[in-house]
């Protein structure tokens, strides 16, 4: 029952408190400053400013806004039903890592509501469910905590474009997502987040993909001052398949964090990560990645990359690619680079009548384009060109 | 055309260039050659201002402007092309992309419009299409998996396309098989005219004979120690360099 499984996060969380610098996801990533986020928010607001089309489930500070539900063009084939009435653990079941973050069981600890979005078998979106999340903390330091659960059902093909909004005075929003993908199912989401100076992001998302399903998860994190992200794969079955691309921009004091494990249980599945920061100013990022193949899964096919490009002296990247195979039969890769433009394309450039400063936006767009060009969902390609050429043409 | 006055540069500390000193005319061909190390490619980098190198001494005058401090992109606006040994690989950035934005900025320079996208595109696709290279050729990112030739080809259409008034080709024979050192150098004479000029950097005779020479200089440790015609090329061929150190 979700009541024992809150109770038990609450005790953990009031064992461990926030999470140090001693812990291995944290290490270069500080927790301090999202202790002071303690303030509730108001969770009756409406927002009728937000693009709200039949296409939109729009939260409110972690809330579903009913009528958004009540507009929803999928809405009969599709089943909404609140966290506290599930009878089934397993649909609410996280992974142990997850159960051994601390900032998981505080946010499984606040909750305001949870849901559990069950879509039909064989139901195929064409068009990507847009998922608003509106943040507009009345007051400064304040937590908005969501929890939702995605059941994409056999024969399934949905597509999600998670985009969130930050109205309101400084907030820290923790949110909690899990995704179940049933057998030969196609999910893929693409998630767009522009921060804002005052708003502090963490969130959890935990995917499990039963036989043959595809699992496709495109990113693009800009300007945030605190944005970690954690993203774990079970790979239950054999035959799924997995892609990662994400992009960071990062400048000013930004600091941008993935940490993206990937555990191959199952034989013939195949994972591709890859994740591309590109950072200025005083800017920072880490990557840990880590790919797990189990004794009995052979055949996998997995390939790990993080590249980061520096454009400034003062900005760092940590990078912590892991390999951890048990099998045998396996073709993995990991790799990564961190470094700045490369003289030599910029003198090749130049040498064409090409000016410096259009040199390097041509060069900082190229390295960008290699993951935006992988992105499976064309509207995230879209928006993240637009995006990029603005973070580039704001450059010094 | 260009003028270089006892011309003294170095990279990192270490003196490359003793005192070149060098004149082309427009309409003219010339060859510099020597042995590996003796400052040829140094030489073809400096004239395009590779800011890697230190110019210590010396001029270097573009139509009797002086361009010894002058940027690589507003050297390249002036009118001289650097034909890289190795072109580097820029994955990301396509060739139409990138060779759209080189025209537009030697537009831009010359108080023009920008290139109609129809324009450039038939304009690039006869270049292709004489260097024996397909249209596809200006989706796929600048010399990213391209083959030895097609890197050489690649170079060649830009030049065609931007069409400079001193075309320096820094051993552009190299590592090039017959076919397509044929069509690199069928490509340099297509360019060059009685309005431009061409300064060859080899160490081999086989891409003369197919672009004729006007003047030859062989060069040793950082100076042009002779000029001649293209006998030089074959005493060279013959006797090496070691007969100019005695």
């Amino acid at each position: 029952m979700i009541k024992n499984f809150k109770n038990n996060c609450s005790k953990k969380f009031l064992e461990k408190g926030y999470p140090s610098r001693q812990d291995e996801n944290w290490k270069f990533t500080s927790s301090r400053k999202l202790a002071k986020f303690e303030n509730e928010v108001n969770f009756d607001l409406k927002a009728d400013n937000i693009e709200n089309d039949d296409n939109t489930l729009l939260f409110i500070n972690g809330v579903l806004d009913e009528n958004s539900l009540d507009k929803f063009n999928y809405k009969d084939k599709l089943k909404v039903i609140n966290i506290e009435e599930l009878k089934n653990d397993v649909i609410f079941k996280f992974s142990d890592n997850f159960l051994n973050e601390s900032l998981f069981n505080l946010g499984i600890m606040h909750y305001k509501k949870g849901y559990y979005f069950k879509f039909d078998k064989n139901v195929f979106i064409n068009e990507p469910v847009r998922i608003v999340n509106y943040n507009n903390a009345s007051q400064d330091q304040s937590r908005i905590v969501s929890f939702k659960i995605f059941h994409v059902q056999s024969g399934s093909e949905i597509s999600f474009i998670e985009k969130d909004i930050n109205d309101g005075k400084s907030s820290f929003n923790l949110k909690l997502n899990k995704f179940l993908c049933d057998e030969n199912s196609v999910l893929k989401c693409g998630k767009f987040f522009e921060g804002k100076e005052n708003n502090h992001l963490l969130s959890y998302n935990y995917f499990t993909l039963k036989n043959n399903s595809i699992l496709n998860i495109d990113g693009l994190n800009k300007e945030s001052v605190f944005n970690k992200e954690f993203i774990e794969i079970d790979l239950e079955d054999k035959g799924s398949e997995v892609k990662i691309n994400i992009l960071n921009l990062g400048k000013s004091n930004n600091h941008l964090d993935n940490n993206i494990l990937i555990n191959h249980n199952a034989e013939s599945c195949t994972s591709f990560q890859h994740v591309r920061n590109i950072l200025d100013n005083e800017s920072s990022a880490v990557f840990n990645g880590k790919v797990i193949v189990s004794e009995g899964a052979q055949k996998t096919d997995s390939n790990q990359s993080n590249k980061n490009l520096l454009l400034s002296e003062t900005s760092n990247a940590y990078s912590n690619p892991q390999l951890e195979i048990y099998a045998d039969d396996v073709s993995c890769g990991h790799g990564s680079t961190t470094g700045a433009l490369n003289e030599e394309s910029i003198f090749y450039l130049r040498a064409r009548g090409i000016n410096k400063s259009e040199a390097e936006k041509i060069l900082i767009k190229a390295f960008a384009k290699e993951v935006v060009d992988e992105f499976s969902l064309s509207s995230i390609q879209d928006i993240s060109e637009i995006a990029l050429d603005n973070w580039i043409n704001e450059q010094n | 055309m260009i003028k270089i006055k006892d011309l003294m540069a170095s990279i990192e500390d270490k003196q490359i260039l003793n005192g070149i000193n060098l004149n082309i005319n427009p309409g003219e061909v010339h060859v510099i050659m020597g042995r590996n190390g003796s400052g040829k490619s140094t030489l073809a980098n400096v004239i395009a201002g590779n800011e890697a190198y230190e110019v210590e001494k010396g001029s270097i005058l573009m139509n009797n402007e002086n361009i010894t401090e002058m940027s690589i992109e507003n050297r390249a606006l002036n009118g001289i092309f650097l034909c890289f040994q190795y072109p580097v690989a820029i994955p990301g950035v396509s060739m139409a992309y990138f060779l759209r934005s080189a025209l537009n900025a030697h537009l831009e320079h010359q108080g023009k419009e920008e290139i109609d996208a129809l324009e450039f595109l038939k304009n690039s696709k006869k270049i292709l299409n004489e260097l024996g290279l397909d249209d596809s050729f200006l989706k796929r990112a600048i010399n990213d998996g391209f083959s030895g030739g097609e890197k050489k080809k690649s170079e060649i259409l830009q030049l065609l396309s931007i069409n400079p008034k001193l075309a320096v080709l820094d051993e552009t024979d190299s590592g090039l098989d017959v076919d397509a050192l044929r069509t690199v150098a069928k490509g340099v004479n297509k360019f060059k005219n009685k309005n431009n000029a061409v300064l060859i950097i080899t160490h081999y005779q086989r891409l003369l004979n197919y672009i004729k020479p006007d003047i030859v200089h062989l060069m040793i440790d950082g100076k042009i120690v002779k000029t001649g015609d293209m006998s030089l090329v074959e005493k060279v061929e013959n006797d090496g360099y070691s007969w100019l150190e005695k």
